[in-house]
């Protein structure tokens, strides 16, 4: 038993770390800010959960610690990411490429106060 | 004082602390105690009935939700390996069909913890306006997880 639980371990660590890496070659590989913050979500869901995964089928006595930091990951990651996104799109970061965006119809009055703001300063 | 919400701290507590000496549980129990009187958590109606229901369709949401995730997952890695690096972003606006305002959040939450698309910000009515990596999907496929999210969400909530 304990045996196959050291098998699995090994294997979440080499798929938790192919994912980590597959995110981090994202991040390069991407365009801009918001197609990279996708890759780094891999990184967040994949790589560290099946990190503690690993870890919680080597020391089960931990269990406990590794369910709850697993939960709490999960829970977070996405908040980071859409804050992150919403905030480049705020201060007004630019898509790589012009592409379909159906929040532009409904912030238009939000950019062209935003595109004030610097004038006024200047 | 919400017994549940001690009851909830407690577990989480006993779970963090991994330690079942008498000493340690009534010290677990003391604290979920406290924070609860210090909190005063909003009450939140359960009705015993509902549970096993509700109980039910979170697992079913948690399974429904990995699923997501785990398909996210190999799409992205997909796109990021292919050397020609085919994505075709786009936000799209996709309804949460809720008005409740903790569904549309954890549908949002469902939707951006699935690599390959990611909310960015939250309109009228529960739209919430979706980066995404592959606009070819189309619309409805998003529209068809939303549904399914949705159903599962009121269940837990014990909503119609």
């Amino acid at each position: 038993m304990e045996s196959v639980f050291q098998l699995l371990a090994a294997l979440a660590v080499v798929v938790g770390t192919t994912f980590s890496a597959l995110g981090i070659l994202g991040v390069l590989r991407m365009p801009d800010v918001y197609t990279r913050l996708h890759a780094t979500g891999k990184i967040g869901v994949f790589g560290a959960v099946l990190l503690l995964v690993a870890a919680i089928l080597v020391l089960p006595k931990g269990a406990g610690k590794g369910i709850v930091l697993i939960f709490f990951l999960l829970l977070a990651g996405p908040v980071t990411a859409h804050s992150l996104s919403s905030a480049a799109y705020r201060i007004g970061i630019p898509f790589a490429k012009p592409m379909r965006n159906d929040l532009a119809a409904v912030t238009e009055t939000f950019d062209a106060d935003e595109q004030a703001e610097p004038q006024r300063k200047a | 004082m919400q017994p549940w919400m001690v009851l909830v701290l407690w577990l989480v507590y006993l779970a963090l602390s991994a330690n079942f000496e008498l000493r340690n549980v009534v010290l677990g129990l003391l604290i979920a105690g406290g924070i609860t009187a210090l909190v005063h958590p909003a009450p939140y109606r359960i009705e015993p009935q509902r549970v096993p229901a509700a109980v039910w369709a979170a697992v079913r949401y948690v399974f429904v939700v990995a699923k997501d995730v785990l398909e996210g997952g190999l799409q992205v890695a997909r796109l990021t390996l292919d050397p020609k690096l085919p994505i075709h972003p786009a936000i799209i606006a996709i309804p949460s069909g809720t008005e409740s305002e903790m569904a549309t959040a954890l549908s949002a939450h469902a939707i951006t913890l699935s690599p390959g698309a990611m909310v960015m910000e939250i309109g009228d009515h529960g739209a919430m306006y979706t980066h995404t990596l592959d606009v070819t999907v189309p619309d409805e496929v998003y529209f068809e997880m939303q549904a399914r999210r949705r159903d599962l969400l009121m269940e837990i909530a014990s909503e119609p």
